[in-house]
């Protein structure tokens, strides 16, 4: 069983979560041209390296963030998403 | 072997999913708290709408417990009021928080929205650990702790009562859950030559 560690709820079965894709920037509607508005809508990102992801535990709908080696698969580190915004 | 009772499940509707639906009873026996009452608040303005009311409240995960009821911490503003014996002072919270201006968060409409069982029995533990992943041993998991995960393969909320486990989780899937409780106590009987 892989196990990922939810912030709230300590670590679970990852089957009790939900991926929500990697957290990116929302472009501003007004100010973005045809071509990258559609690239932003249509075209993922396929590369190497660590990115930060939405992730939902369900049976609590709790959403935080994670960590993830796009290579190893391996989980480096979740958190809540608050970190982010502090950060920020 | 365990035997199916007559004990009435929810969500009752003649002819749905969960008519007939019987609950086991034996070394393992699950009862249906459904109609009992309850009371959740949920999003921005419930911890400290209930917190001005003086009603202590718990970390994340945690319960406590406010004039006979238990008082569950399902998340920073999400928390859960069950009143199996306090239907009086649910009451008086419930007229106050209608009576009172936002904010003050929304009905989560738990007393709708989930079913609320109890696991109890002999063998209790064994069956539990057969519907559940987490290690629910009581030097694992206190009196006061609160797991939000998967029971019988169904999302659920579940904490220790005093004569077993409470099981909260969707009303809809009521007669699955009998179905898997049922399957994982004849198993457990199955297993010491019982059947």
């Amino acid at each position: 069983m892989k196990l990922l560690t939810c912030p709230m709820n300590g670590p679970r079965n990852i089957d009790e979560f939900q991926s929500f894709g990697p957290v990116r920037a929302r472009p501003d509607p007004n100010a973005t041209a045809d071509r990258d508005w559609s690239r932003h809508l249509f075209r993922a990102e396929n590369r190497k390296g660590v990115v930060v992801e939405w992730w939902r535990h369900v049976p609590s709908n709790y959403f935080f963030l994670a960590e993830r080696d796009l290579v190893s698969n391996e989980i480096l580190r979740t958190f809540d998403a608050s970190e982010l915004r502090d950060r920020a | 072997m365990a035997a199916g009772t007559a004990t009435r499940v929810y969500p009752f509707m003649p002819g749905g999913a969960a008519d007939g639906a019987k609950l086991v009873s034996g070394a393992v026996a699950l009862s249906d708290l459904t109609d009992k009452p309850r009371f959740g608040l949920k999003g921005g303005g419930s911890a400290a709408w209930l917190a001005a009311q003086g009603i202590p409240l718990p970390a994340v995960n945690r319960m406590g417990e406010h004039r006979g009821m238990r008082v569950l911490r399902l998340g920073n503003e999400d928390i859960l009021l069950l009143a199996e014996d306090a239907g009086e002072t649910l009451v008086q919270v419930k007229a106050a928080w209608h009576a009172a201006t936002a904010p003050k968060g929304y009905s989560s409409w738990r007393e709708e929205g989930w079913a609320w069982m109890r696991l109890s029995g002999p063998r209790l533990a064994e069956a539990m650990s057969g519907l559940c992943a987490l290690d629910l041993r009581p030097s694992k998991f206190g009196a006061d702790d609160i797991a939000q995960t998967r029971v019988g393969h169904v999302e659920a909320v579940t904490f220790r009562s005093p004569t077993g486990f409470d099981i909260l989780f969707d009303v809809t899937a009521s007669a699955y859950f009998a179905r898997a409780v049922a399957a994982v106590a004849g198993h457990t009987d199955q297993h010491r030559g019982l059947s």
